[in-house]
């Protein structure tokens, strides 16, 4: 789970109806605000108090929560609402020059996929992302943490599809007999995919408690791959050899192969053997005329 | 005769009676072939570019896409004003790494380059090219390999089939002098001075998205309007499509334009089923073609393919690329595994071959190709072979008697 906050860019946190995401969404956070970062909460899902529910005021003073959960659509004209709506917040968090490193927490990324075109969604998800690597051109200094809550079943294959093409991390929420997993796999730019499973528990402060593994009454599993086909099984020939035959099959000079003893054998007549024969039975119908057929032809 | 009788007096030697003969001049046959060097002539009527070849089978004017096996499977290279569009593997590793062949190759022939991206920095790119093998260094390795390679298996020597050991597996390593085609270290990067002596045209798409604020109605999706706006100017003002015929010496431009389709141009063809603007990209790829039947440059797009939901518009797509090369890599799918393919990294199908000026295809006759990305080389080979050296063994035939 180390390694899920060590890489910078895009973290998808996709959950399910059976397995949810947002536990884990606080813990991350919880754990960010423990290392000194800022930590900026986009919240649109659950109100503010219930998202800082559960969180020390040591933590919850590091948190800076930008709440889209009271007035979504701006119609109270109070000037508490966050301007420009939802892709403003999001564009306005992609402008922030703050040094140091940083922590931004959507929750969740559905509800800005139902609500905003996914494009520019995807759009200012980059942004985000590629953030700190604009000034100057050289190496990001500190990574931009970018998580994102996504509940899988309210969207289609296109939009996960493209969401998981960008996402530098995806923690896939699942479980079996009460034991919550997390499936991990990570993107290095330009190096192969990497797999993990991860079985773990959220104790109620928040903090991460990592397991070693299902309790052991877990079913079987099943075998994941059929085991390979062997080719040479039901044929209705033998493929296979004996060592006998082996040897004699190697011993054998192929009528291509040219040595030494066949060239000679060639030259020599053998002695004793008669020259070959040719043993013919004339048919009825075989005309034994000497003369050359062609000189019909008037050629 | 005139030329015998000026040296009359009998000078012997063959070699003065030409020497006057040439002197003279009184023949008019001249000379009029594509010379070595090719780029001085000014009596041929051959445009020779460097970098670039004319195809053996038409004379189209050919480029090498970076890698000489793909070049051998398109017949001798990617034809001048044409499309090569590679649908990208799934977490985009392979194309991106023959995204990154070609724009090396244009950099070590001289071309002029254009790169688009609308994830990556277009000098990012650049940073991260391979860097190129020399001939010496690459036959090194290539016999190392072969020695690692001697497994017991492949020590069956084909006793009855003997003629097919012959067979070369697609490729038979460089040529000394490869003018052509060059090969390149994947772990190594190019050297800075290389880069910076070339000359290239960057097109990021996040950095022009927020200098506009109107956006007028339009059929294209604004990414692609400012897109093909940026390559035609480039085309224009650097005189490849002879519009300055007096200016220096003709070079290629090479296009690159990285995840074409995705999201972050703008367009919304890989998100949704049904979208508002599915003509956007065929409209874009039409455009584009002609910018480059009408000049000299060729151009890679990688497109992911595989999140695109609609079939008909990859059919549409796939119609208005000239040639389609679709990568499957085996990472994290359930082939990793299989026996059969355990010595790739994944499968590479050639989907389209143009017909330019033709009648015909040039398609090779071979369908089940395989590419394994070996430590510095990617290689393309016919994944089947080893598996029939494998299971045919001859038959149970009494071989005492003779």
């Amino acid at each position: 789970m180390e390694s899920v906050l060590a890489l910078g860019g895009l973290v998808l946190l996709r959950d399910s109806v059976e397995w949810e995401g947002r536990s884990l969404l606080k813990a991350l956070v919880k754990k960010s605000a423990l290392c000194g970062e800022q930590v900026h909460i986009l919240g649109c899902e659950v109100s503010e108090d219930e998202f800082r529910e559960g969180f020390e005021s040591s933590i919850n003073s590091r948190l800076i929560y930008h709440d889209l959960f009271r007035d979504p659509l701006s119609w109270s004209r109070t000037g508490e609402a966050l301007p420009g709506g939802p892709l403003g917040a999001l564009q306005a968090m992609c402008r922030r020059t703050d040094p140091g490193p940083f922590t931004i927490a959507l929750d969740s990324l559905s509800w800005l996929l139902l609500h905003l075109p996914c494009t520019a969604v995807c759009q200012a998800l980059c942004a985000l992302s590629h953030q700190h690597s604009r000034p100057g051109g050289s190496c990001p200094a500190e990574p931009v943490r970018v998580l994102g809550l996504l509940h899988e079943e309210l969207h289609g294959p296109g939009a996960l599809g493209a969401l998981s093409s960008l996402a530098q991390t995806e923690v896939t929420l699942s479980g079996a007999m009460g034991q919550a997993s997390a499936h991990i796999l990570s993107r290095r730019p330009r190096q192969r995919p990497a797999h993990q499973t991860q079985w773990f528990s959220i104790l109620p402060d928040f903090s991460l408690d990592l397991q070693g593994g299902p309790p052991l009454e877990s079913q079987p599993h099943p075998d994941p791959h059929t085991p390979p086909v062997d080719p040479t099984a039901h044929v209705t020939f033998n493929l296979h050899l004996s060592k006998k035959e082996k040897e004699a099959k190697d011993s054998l000079t192929l009528p291509f192969q040219f040595s030494s003893e066949k060239q000679q054998a060639l030259l020599r007549p053998r002695p004793g053997q008669a020259t070959s024969h040719i043993f013919y039975e004339p048919d009825a119908y075989d005309d034994l005329d000497q003369e050359d057929p062609d000189d019909d032809l008037d050629v | 005769m005139a030329a015998v009788a000026t040296c009359g007096t009998g000078a012997g030697s063959t070699g003065s009676i030409v020497a006057t003969t040439s002197k003279n001049n009184v023949t008019s046959f001249q000379r009029k072939g594509p010379r070595a060097s090719g780029t001085d002539s000014g009596c041929s009527r051959l445009v020779s570019i460097a970098g670039t070849r004319p195809s053996v089978r038409n004379g189209q004017l050919l480029v090498s896409t970076g890698l000489p096996a793909l070049d051998q499977l398109l017949g001798g290279g990617l034809a001048v004003g044409t499309v090569l569009l590679i649908e990208e593997d799934k977490y985009n590793i392979y194309s991106s790494l023959l995204f990154k062949y070609f724009l090396a190759e244009g950099i070590i022939n001289g071309h002029t380059l254009l790169v688009a991206s609308a994830k990556e920095d277009p000098a990012d790119i650049l940073q991260e090219l391979p860097a190129p093998l020399l001939d010496d260094n690459y036959k090194k390795d290539l016999d190392e390999d072969i020695c690692n390679h001697q497994t017991p298996d492949s020590n069956i020597k084909m006793k009855i089939a003997w003629r097919y050991q012959l067979l070369p597996k697609m490729e038979s390593g460089p040529v000394s002098s490869s003018r052509f085609g060059h090969y390149y270290d994947a772990s190594k990067r190019m050297p800075r001075e290389l880069i910076e002596t070339s000359k290239w045209h960057g097109f990021f798409f996040p950095e022009k998205l927020s200098s506009t604020l109107n956006k007028e109605p339009c059929s294209l999706t604004h990414g692609y309007r400012r897109l093909l706006q940026f390559i035609q100017k480039v085309i224009y003002e650097e005189g490849f499509d002879g519009s300055n015929p007096q200016k220096k010496q003709k070079n290629i431009l090479r296009i690159g334009i990285q995840n074409l389709g995705s999201p972050l141009w703008g367009d919304d063809i890989c998100c949704t089923e049904n979208c508002d603007n599915s003509h956007s990209l065929t409209k874009f790829l039409y455009v584009l073609r002609g910018l480059l039947r009408t000049s000299l440059s060729a151009c890679i797009i990688t497109m992911p393919a595989h999140l695109i939901q609609n079939r008909a518009i990859i059919a549409r797509i796939t119609n208005l690329s000239d040639t389609v090369v679709g990568l499957e890599s085996f990472i994290g799918s359930e082939r990793e595994t299989n026996p059969l393919y355990k010595d790739y990294h994944g499968l590479i199908h050639i989907r389209q071959i143009p017909r330019l000026n033709n009648l015909i295809y040039d398609v090779s006759d071979v369908k089940d190709l395989a590419f394994k990305l070996k430590r510095k080389l990617f290689t393309i080979e016919i994944h089947t072979q080893k598996k029939f050296n494998l299971c045919i063994e001859e038959k149970n035939v009494d071989y005492n008697t003779s």
